[in-house]
């Protein structure tokens, strides 16, 4: 079988166990995802699962959004316009998918994880510092 | 044509001019009940002020009264007559307020808490206007007295007549002067109590109007104060009747009425005015679409619909469903509108989502967001060339199927309920080359916020952003008052007109996150503008200043006096106290044994006046109480002509058939408007003065 495109890794988490909870459903549907691109998915198919990864990462950012703001997270200014900027951008990813009724699944793929795991590493790992650091 | 599609038309025309005369923020059509807070304020700053240097006993209250008016007119004067003006703006506020939520139908089903709780308001107002008037004790406070006395009196609540304490000079006391101050001051509180009540389930209720508005009211009652200053009529003087005197006809129509067509047409008035006013929002037809639901399975507890329900309709609540989430939401349905507003701030409301019968965090039964998705896509399949339009039209705002041509509309309960990736998807699918939003006129939607919160979220403002990505010259935001077709047809005119010019979408790429580009305002030009606010203040202020003291209200010609009868009388019992016969006190239980029996049932009171030979009144009194034991009571004014008169009174109180028990011939000479008294007291006839 095709190897995971994510690994769930420890420093993934951030320490609140909803937000926690939701990034490795994420990962989850992403390597899905993933798994389907490299056997040569239907362009519907793949444009209908990024829409549905577009509405969990969505509802997942209102989440995270919530618990910052109910924990008066400092840098949560910068952490919700990152929010909004990857949320332009996958929808730009469907586009793509959509428009050119094609797809190479080696670069969508790798797409996807830039995408998903910049965020991780960068602004996600922020807030558990933060957390981690405030008890 | 129903009573309320009736009532509309007005609302309709006053909606298309206030469009055109204020900038949509001023627009007090939109904010009447935030001019209601802003009046009670004033009345309620003035009155403090007033209080400090009023008088409270009923000797000195007349004379305070005249120093705060004359000898500080700039301040206590502007204060008295801002308080009395400002009163009677309230009560134009709440007439049109109540006909307005009547005439847009926002008391039914769900919303009936608004209405219900707004009926007590008014009559705390009016207690709070009554005992006003009666503290001033000038003529006017004197009639106010006299007839309220008569209106209560005409009640069976009070065993001994209220009017009794207003016969005439020497029966007037402090404490029921006293007990009017008290009135004054406890129904404002109470009232404030039931307007607090009255928006406690509305959601960032707006109980202050815009500065500039607010600031234009308070001008005008200033300038209208200065004007035309409050005063009072000549020291209440009971052994005199007023002729004539000025009413204040907002708080005092109803006496009027009671003058010529008596207590009881006025009560039963008030009973059925009060009665319809409370049943209203049950009576048919019923509407009340079904509440939002929440599916759990798509809800992870962000708390948008939570923050954005103009109800209070939605709380958070601990998670009910094992998953790891903290909270969810949870719809209240018996306080849900059925608005959707909390639909189109669902994050998982998004039409790119794949299953055909995909479902939402949260969704009204009756327009579920698959089935629009689909409507949608089947509009956008009948539309070719470069403008075509998806309309979103609320059912509240000015119709918009004049669209026609190039144009679909689709209905919502309010636009508000759009969720923003539906645009996105619209013009990023090429469905259509444009998106119209036509909702209520702008800062008055039906639903409260549904206008505001989708400007903020197409401006990135608000939870859910509208994507940085849509062109925002393709978004289109048209309000428009149910009135004002003319703006609607105009600014969908212009929408389809600039879509063709536009330069193609292009993928990818970044806009300013801006808000929708808006229309241009079909209002006046600017004179006609300052115009319009200048008749529409200054009616207001000439109706409110003219109908406080005019016209006044005629109680007796030149040449008429008035004549109070007077008596509270046990009359004899029906049966003499006689022996019992044996047989009789065996009935007894053997602790009521006695050798008398007295039945306690009394005669009742018959009582005549004549004048020269001429019956001027007469009339049969019963007894109160429950045995018909207690006294019987007669209250009576008559107005008669003044000069010399032959009176005669009389009165019989046992059960002679003919003949009085107590009869006095009077030769009386009446001066005009006097109060002459006769009063039965101690067992004979008394005169005053
Ligand atoms: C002192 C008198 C009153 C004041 C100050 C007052 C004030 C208000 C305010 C501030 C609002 C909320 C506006 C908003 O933010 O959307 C409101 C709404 C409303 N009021 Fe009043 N009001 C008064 C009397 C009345 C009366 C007498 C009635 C009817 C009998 C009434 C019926 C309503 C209704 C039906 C609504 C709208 C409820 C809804 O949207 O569901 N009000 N009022
Ligand atoms: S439909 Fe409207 S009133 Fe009902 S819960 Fe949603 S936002 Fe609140
Ligand atoms: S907006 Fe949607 S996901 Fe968020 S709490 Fe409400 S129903 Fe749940
Ligand atoms: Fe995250
Ligand atoms: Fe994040």
């Amino acid at each position: 079988m095709e190897p995971a495109l994510i690994e769930w890794r420890e420093d993934f988490r951030i320490g609140l166990p909803e937000v926690d909870q939701e990034h490795r459903e994420l990962i989850d549907a992403i390597n899905r995802l993933h798994r389907e691109l490299v056997v040569g998915a239907s362009i519907g198919r793949v444009t209908g699962a990024l829409g549905d990864i577009h509405a969990a990462i969505s509802s997942h950012f209102a989440l995270e959004e919530k618990d910052m703001q109910a924990l008066h997270y400092a840098e949560f200014e910068a952490h919700k316009r990152e929010h909004e900027r990857l949320l332009d951008e996958i929808l730009d990813i469907i586009d793509d998918v959509t428009a050119s009724g094609s797809y190479d699944p080696q670069v969508l793929s790798s797409r996807l994880a830039d995408w998903f795991t910049g965020h991780f590493r960068t602004f996600d790992a922020r807030l558990h510092r933060w957390l981690a650091a405030r008890h | 044509m129903s009573l309320r599609g009736l009532l509309r038309v007005p609302f309709d025309g006053l909606d298309r001019f206030c469009a055109r005369a204020f900038p949509p923020a001023w627009n007090p059509m939109a904010q009447l009940g935030a001019i209601g807070w802003f009046l009670f304020w004033i009345v309620t700053v003035s009155g403090i002020y007033l209080y400090v240097f009023f008088d409270t006993g009923v000797a000195g209250t007349w004379r305070s009264i005249e120093a705060i008016t004359h000898d500080q007119w700039w301040a206590g004067g502007v204060m008295r007559s801002l308080h009395r003006y400002a009163s009677d703006a309230m009560v134009v506020m709440v007439l049109v307020h109540l006909s307005r939520e009547w005439a847009m139908d926002r008391m039914r089903g769900n919303h009936w808490f608004a209405w219900a709780t707004g009926v007590p308001l008014i009559l705390f107002i009016y207690v709070c206007g009554i005992t006003g008037y009666w503290l001033v004790w000038d003529a006017r406070a004197q009639y106010v007295a006299v007839a309220s006395a008569q209106l209560l009196d005409a009640l069976p609540i009070f065993g001994e007549p209220i009017g009794r304490n207003f016969l005439d000079q020497a029966s007037v006391s402090d404490r029921f002067f006293t007990l009017m101050v008290y009135l004054h001051i406890a129904a404002p509180l109470l009232m404030l109590l039931f307007m607090w009540i009255h928006i406690a389930r509305h959601a960032r209720a707006k109980v202050a109007p815009a500065r500039g508005l607010g600031a234009v009211i308070l001008l005008t009652l200033t300038a209208l104060s200065l004007a035309w200053p409050a005063l009072s009529e000549p020291p209440a003087d009971l052994d005199r009747m007023p002729e004539a005197v000025p009413l204040d006809w907002f708080y005092l129509g109803a006496y009027p009425v009671m003058e010529k067509w008596g207590a009881a047409a006025v009560w039963l008035g008030l009973a059925g005015l009060f009665a319809l006013l409370w049943l209203l929002p049950w009576l048919p037809p019923r509407r009340t679409p079904p509440a939002a639901k929440v599916d759990l399975g798509n809800c992870n507890g962000c708390a948008r619909c939570f923050a954005d329900c103009p109800f209070g309709a939605i709380s958070l609540a601990p998670r009910s469903d094992g998953r790891s989430y903290e909270q969810e939401a949870v719809v209240h349905p018996e306080q849900c509108m059925a608005c959707g507003i909390c639909v189109g701030s669902c994050p998982t409301a998004t039409p790119m989502r794949s299953a055909p019968d995909f479902v939402a965090g949260i969704e009204l039964p009756d327009r579920l967001l698959a089935a629009l998705r689909r409507e949608v896509q089947a509009a956008a399949s009948g539309l070719a060339g470069d403008d075509r339009v998806i309309v979103f039209a609320c059912e509240h705002g000015a119709a918009a199927d004049a669209a026609g041509g190039n144009a679909a509309r689709i209905a919502l309960p309010c636009v508000g309920m759009l969720p923003p990736p539906f645009m996105d998807w619209i013009l990023s699918r090429g469905l259509a080359d444009g998106v119209m939003l036509a909702g209520c006129a702008a800062g008055d939607c039906h639903f409260r916020l549904g206008d505001r919160w989708t400007a903020e979220r197409i401006a990135g403002q608000r939870d859910p952003w509208l994507r940085e990505r849509v062109p925002r010259e393709r978004i289109g935001v048209s309000w428009a008052a149910r009135g004002d077709r003319g703006q609607r047809e105009a600014d969908l005119a212009a929408f389809r007109a600039r879509l063709p010019a536009l330069p193609a979408m292009a993928r990818g790429e970044k806009r300013e996150r801006a808000p929708a580009r808006p229309f241009a305002r079909r209002a006046w030009p600017k004179p006609l503008q300052w115009g319009a606010w200048a008749g529409v203040f200054g009616a207001l202020a000439f109706g409110t200043g003219a109908l406080a003291s005019w016209p006044d209200l005629r109680l007796l010609q030149p040449d008429e006096a008035v004549i109070s009868l007077s008596l509270r009388h046990a009359a004899h019992t029906r049966v003499e106290c006689q022996p019992l016969t044996p047989e009789e006190l065996m009935k007894l239980k053997p602790n009521m044994r006695r050798q008398v029996g007295c039945p306690r049932q009394r005669w009742p009171v018959y009582v005549e006046l004549l004048r020269d030979g001429f019956v001027l009144y007469q009339g049969q009194h019963q007894p109160a109480g429950l045995w018909n034991d207690g006294p019987s009571t007669v209250l009576e004014r008559i107005v008669v002509p003044a000069g010399r008169q032959a009176l005669t009174v009389r009165l019989r109180d046992s059960g002679r058939e003919q003949g009085f028990d107590h009869e006095r011939r009077i030769e009386a000479d009446l001066a005009p408007a006097q109060n002459f008294v006769i009063e039965f007291r101690g067992g004979q006839w008394s005169l005053r003065p």
